[in-house]
């Protein structure tokens, strides 16, 4: 019961915590004493924090569960296992430390009361996610992270900033501009993860319908499927998979992420790379830990597996490429985070063949990636205030006064890479084998995608240093005083990277072991080696003139997908639409009221008023009546 | 103790028709204590009907304070001869007096349909007696034909008996295609006889014919009904129809007399299923009192240039058939009879012109309608509306009072 009860608190108060300053926006907004509630709302994230230690240490893996609606066998059931309790963990950390970071960020900000409310509430949907066992509260937390989504990367409803945008005004590329404001931004992010969601919801109701149960752990999955057969068990997993998909960017959905960067940075680094959209591949973390594919024999699990391992490659291939071809700071991180999403999902998937170490693989992968990247995010959002530009911009004279943010990125940076001996390494490492492993069962392109990915990824981050404090122009613009609680989270977040390597290094955790067989191996040290050169080569020349490094810019054309192709079915549509809507309109106010109109004026244009002719229509009337009837009877 | 009653009450009408030459309010007041004194002729069976038939005679008689006519004092006593002759139909099975109530109620309409403030209508009372003659004589040897050869069994004149008395029953009411006269008289005539003709009049050829028909039913009345649902539905549509384009208000309301008569028309196809002909006739007669109730709220407001805007929305709601409005049970109890004798067709184009009369309907409302009023056409409206909403309480009271009267529905052969 109390264990209930700590969850409860887990995830009320960051939503309750919130309130007074959403609140007192809404009544007195832009109030002195108002800028001084965030405190509090970053109190409850910080209470969060406390309690997921909690559960790390002092509760027993297991399921806690709360009667709701007993009768339809829906109930609160939270789960403790591997991938929870440290997901919680991560989850309330970072959001803690992007907390912290946001006092300062936002201060001046003319929409506080809507900024908190909806980080929160953000907050509290992604630990709902992620400690639930059952498929309906995780889509009451999944839904949460949608509507809070939309309402963060959109704050800046306005449009009247152009350090909000994305893309470059006026830039086009044949009938599109490549541009775009943040209110378009946080629409398509709705419309692209309810466009995943709805078949996600159907899959769910098909699940309930078919076992009757809800809870993730406690359905027969393996008879689920046989009693489906083949292309049921297609079907199901794929539109359920579409949810995941969607979240987590993974072609063909991916422009909503880079959009998504119309949002403010700390929105960016929490919701758009650390956690939200890493919440599709730890679902699907989750339903492959339950599921055990690798022990279950049924003939369509092969086929959806080998979709998301080679979706995950591609997206991973085609974020990283797209990455080395972008400037601005924050899209260019994007990018990247789309492209490690890609690697999580291609490695929880070659679980398939190669067991349950390759979901633990992408799960460490995921915490590495979401403690980087939130701490490079959260020093381009300084950046960004630093130089009042969003493009990439900055040397060795500019990084001088940027000490703190010059390191962190160095950290991140070679921890990220998998440059050894450094914490992505080890982990990348295991990526390798988990790869090798597939050679084995005759697949040889996922291990040549990997290392492809690996180099262009160590290429793109030495980019990002060396473009923001090495080679890159002098910034235009410069406020480099302040920033004290902005370097304090940065510095917290990049630490963690340095602890999760003594963690593995010191074999402080049980896969630790794993870990370091895997990264003495020859071939993931070659591979090492080769993404280190990758990343000293760009470091020393981070641009080049090859024409397809606009394509990878113009982020392969995909945006035409969202801006044209898919516009011009919504159009046939609404032109469908339209035309039916007016020839119901024609129908109803034209075609039958005229048509009544005529037969009335033709009923009535038999009154001329003359008697003789009444007495003719009456008397033939009656005489013709009279006629049939004599003649033919009835 | 009837006879009696019933000869007091004319006594009485003929002496105040006589001293209402001296002061027309004489007249009123011997018209009014001569159909109570019929009213006090009926059995407890019959109070509904006769409860509504001098509800609605009283405010005919209550409109003619209005008319300024050439008769003054007499018209009452000419309109209480129709409501006189409308109590008798209900009590007799004779087949002499129905005919006698049939002309009773046809005749006097010949003088009322004349009169006006100003000089008599001359050219509407010929266009009128025209065809009220013509109706009368060929609803009578219809009826002759109906009720001599059912007998014999010889269908080919039952059925010409039959298209006969229809037919006369057609023209006399303003049935399609026989309904010429209609328009063309309520448009041009005073709005008050002709509210007269409009109400009261229409009830006794419905009962008439009724009693004449359901006493000669035979097997041929199967087939032959098909020719009552013919022209009921050929009214119908030529009266909402012909109504919807109309400018001239009178003129709305001929066309809707034209509907409302084919409206009860259709309970005819009824007559052959006695299970379930007492829902056709309180069918038939709520839609007449409804009807009758209407016309003569909006009669009243033409002649005064509008009533209260209540008022007339009210009577509009019960035409159109808005529940809990009179309207709204007389229809549904015509409906059900259809239904219920197999010609659901028929119940489903009722409905049908139920919806396209709706326009017109609001549109006179809406002209007649004049914000709050006072006065003796207030007054009327008043009771009109009070008509129709009695049915707010639903009224199974009056269905089972008709359950008793077709016990004695028919003709004494």
């Amino acid at each position: 019961m109390t264990e209930i009860l700590q969850f409860a608190i887990l995830f009320l108060t960051p939503v309750i915590s919130s309130l007074p300053i959403a609140l007192a926006w809404i009544y007195k907004p832009g109030e002195e004493w108002a800028r001084k509630l965030p405190y509090l709302s970053v109190f409850g994230l910080f209470v969060s924090l406390v309690i997921s230690l909690n559960i790390l240490f002092n509760f027993e893996e297991g399921f806690y569960s709360y009667p709701w609606i007993e009768d339809f066998n829906i109930n609160f059931v939270f789960v403790v296992d591997y991938l929870s309790k440290y997901m919680g963990v991560l989850t309330a950390l970072i959001a803690f430390l992007i907390g912290v970071y946001g006092l300062e960020y936002m201060k001046d900000d003319y929409r506080l009361g809507w900024y908190w409310f909806f980080f929160n509430t953000f907050t509290a949907s992604m630990l709902l996610v992620v400690y639930s066992d059952n498929l309906f509260t995780l889509l009451i937390g999944w839904e949460g992270l949608g509507i809070a989504s939309w309402g963060l990367i959109g704050h800046w409803f306005r449009d009247d900033d152009d350090i909000t945008f994305v893309g470059e005004k006026g830039r086009k590329v044949g009938p599109l501009e490549m541009s775009w404001s943040p209110s378009f931004g946080g629409w398509r992010a709705i419309s692209t993860i309810r466009f995943g969601d709805m078949p996600m919801l159907f899959a769910i109701a098909a699940i309930y319908a078919l076992t009757g149960s809800l809870d993730i752990h406690a359905i027969p999955w393996e008879d689920l499927f046989v009693k489906i057969g083949l292309v049921g068990t297609v079907i199901l997993l794929f539109l359920f998979l579409l949810g995941p998909f969607t979240k987590s960017a993974q072609l063909p959905f991916s422009e909503w992420l880079m959009t998504a960067m119309t949002g403010p940075t700390t929105v960016s680094a929490l919701l758009h790379s650390a956690t939200m959209v890493a919440a599709g591949t730890y679902l699907f973390m989750r339903l492959t830990w339950y599921i055990k594919p690798w022990e279950a024999h049924v003939p369509g699990l092969e086929a959806i597996y080998l979709l998301v391992l080679f979706l995950g490659l591609f997206s991973a291939l085609y974020g990283a490429s797209v990455a080395l071809g972008l400037r601005e700071r924050k899209v260019l991180l994007a990018a990247s985070t789309m492209s490690s999403l890609g690697l999580m999902f291609a490695s929880s998937a070659a679980s398939f063949w190669v067991g349950e170490i390759a979901v633990i693989v992408a799960f460490w992968y995921l915490i590495v990636h979401a403690f980087a990247k939130a701490s490079l995010f959260l020093v381009a959002g300084h950046l960004i205030h630093a130089t009042h530009d969003r493009f990439c911009s900055g040397n060795l004279v500019f990084s001088r006064k940027m000490k703190v943010a010059f390191a962190v990125t160095i950290v991140a940076t070679i921890s990220l890479a998998g440059i050894p001996p450094f914490t992505a390494y080890w982990v990348k490492s295991g990526m390798d084998g988990v790869m090798e492993h597939l050679m084995e069962e005759g697949l040889s392109l996922p291990f040549y995608l990997l290392v492809l990915v690996s180099v262009i990824y160590s290429a793109f981050l030495a980019k990002f240093l060396s473009l923001n404090f090495i080679k890159g122009e002098y910034p235009h613009h410069e406020h480099t005083e302040g920033g004290g609680l902005m370097k304090l989270a940065y510095s917290a977040m990049v630490s963690m990277l340095i602890v999760l390597l003594a963690i593995i290094l010191l074999q402080r955790e049980e896969h630790a072991a794993h870990f370091l067989e895997e990264g003495y191996l020859k071939m993931s040290l070659y591979v090492g080696l080769l993404v280190t050169a990758s990343y000293f080569i760009t470091l020393y020349k981070p641009t080049s003139k090859l024409k397809i490094g606009v394509i990878f810019t113009d982020r392969m054309y995909l945006p035409f997908l969202n801006d044209f192709i898919v516009p011009k079915i919504g159009w046939g549509i609404a032109a469908i639409v339209d035309a039916l809507n007016r020839a119901i309109d024609f129908f109803f106010h034209t075609a039958i009221p005229g048509f009544f109109d005529r037969l009335s004026i033709a009923i009535r244009s038999i009154q001329s008023g003359y008697l003789k002719s009444y007495v003719k229509i009456v008397a033939a009337s009656i005489m013709l009546f009279l006629v049939i009837f004599s003649l033919v009877g009835w | 103790m009837t006879e009696s009653l019933l000869m007091a009450a004319i006594i009485i009408l003929t002496l105040g028709a006589i001293f209402s030459l001296k002061d027309h309010r004489i007249g009123f007041a011997a018209s009014v204590v001569s159909i109570l004194l019929a009213f006090a002729s009926l059995t407890s069976e019959t109070y509904f009907f006769g409860f509504f038939v001098i509800a609605i005679g009283v405010l005919n008689l209550i409109t003619l304070f209005i008319s300024e006519n050439q008769i003054k004092g007499i018209d009452y006593a000419i309109t209480a001869m129709l409501i006189f002759a409308t109590i008798l139909v209900i009590q007799t099975e004779n087949f002499a007096v129905l005919i006698g109530t049939f002309v009773l109620v046809s005749v006097p309409t010949y003088i009322l349909v004349m009169l006006s403030d100003r000089e008599a209508k001359l050219d509407v009372g010929i266009k009128y007696i025209t065809f009220m003659v013509f109706a009368t004589i060929i609803f009578i040897i219809g009826a002759f034909l109906v009720v001599y050869f059912y007998k014999e069994m010889n269908p080919s004149i039952y059925i010409i008996g039959y298209v006969l008395l229809v037919l006369g029953l057609g023209l006399e009411v303003g049935i399609a295609p026989l309904h010429e006269w209609v328009p063309d008289v309520f448009s041009a005539a005073d709005p008050i006889p002709i509210s007269i003709i409009a109400s009261i009049a229409k009830i006794v050829p419905f009962i008439v014919a009724f009693k004449i028909l359901i006493a000669t039913t035979n097997p041929v009345t199967y087939s032959i009904t098909m020719f009552a649902a013919f022209l009921a539905v050929l009214s119908m549509f030529t009266g909402n129809i012909g109504a919807l384009t109309s400018r001239e208000l009178g003129r709305v309301l001929g066309y809707s007399t034209v509907a409302n008569m084919g409206y009860i028309l259709a309970t005819f196809v009824a007559i052959v299923k006695p299970e379930f002909i007492y829902l056709a006739i309180s069918g038939a007669l709520l839609q007449l009192f409804a009807n009758s109730a209407g016309k003569i709220g909006f009669f009243t407001a033409i002649k005064k240039e509008g009533v209260s805007a209540p008022f007339t929305y009210t009577l509009a709601l019960s035409f159109i058939g808005i529940p809990p409005l009179m309207g709204f049970w007389s229809k549904l109890f015509i409906t059900l009879a259809l239904v219920y004798s197999g010609y659901v067709w028929l119940a489903v184009l009722l409905v049908i012109n139920s919806a396209i009369s709706v326009p017109y309907y609001i549109r006179l409302a809406r002209e007649l309608g004049k914000g709050w009023g006072y006065g003796i056409a207030n007054i009327v409206g008043l009771i009109a509306v009070l008509i129709t909403v009695i049915t707010f309480y639903p009224p199974d009271w009056f269905v089972q009072s008709v359950k008793f009267i077709i016990e004695t529905f028919g003709v004494a052969l």
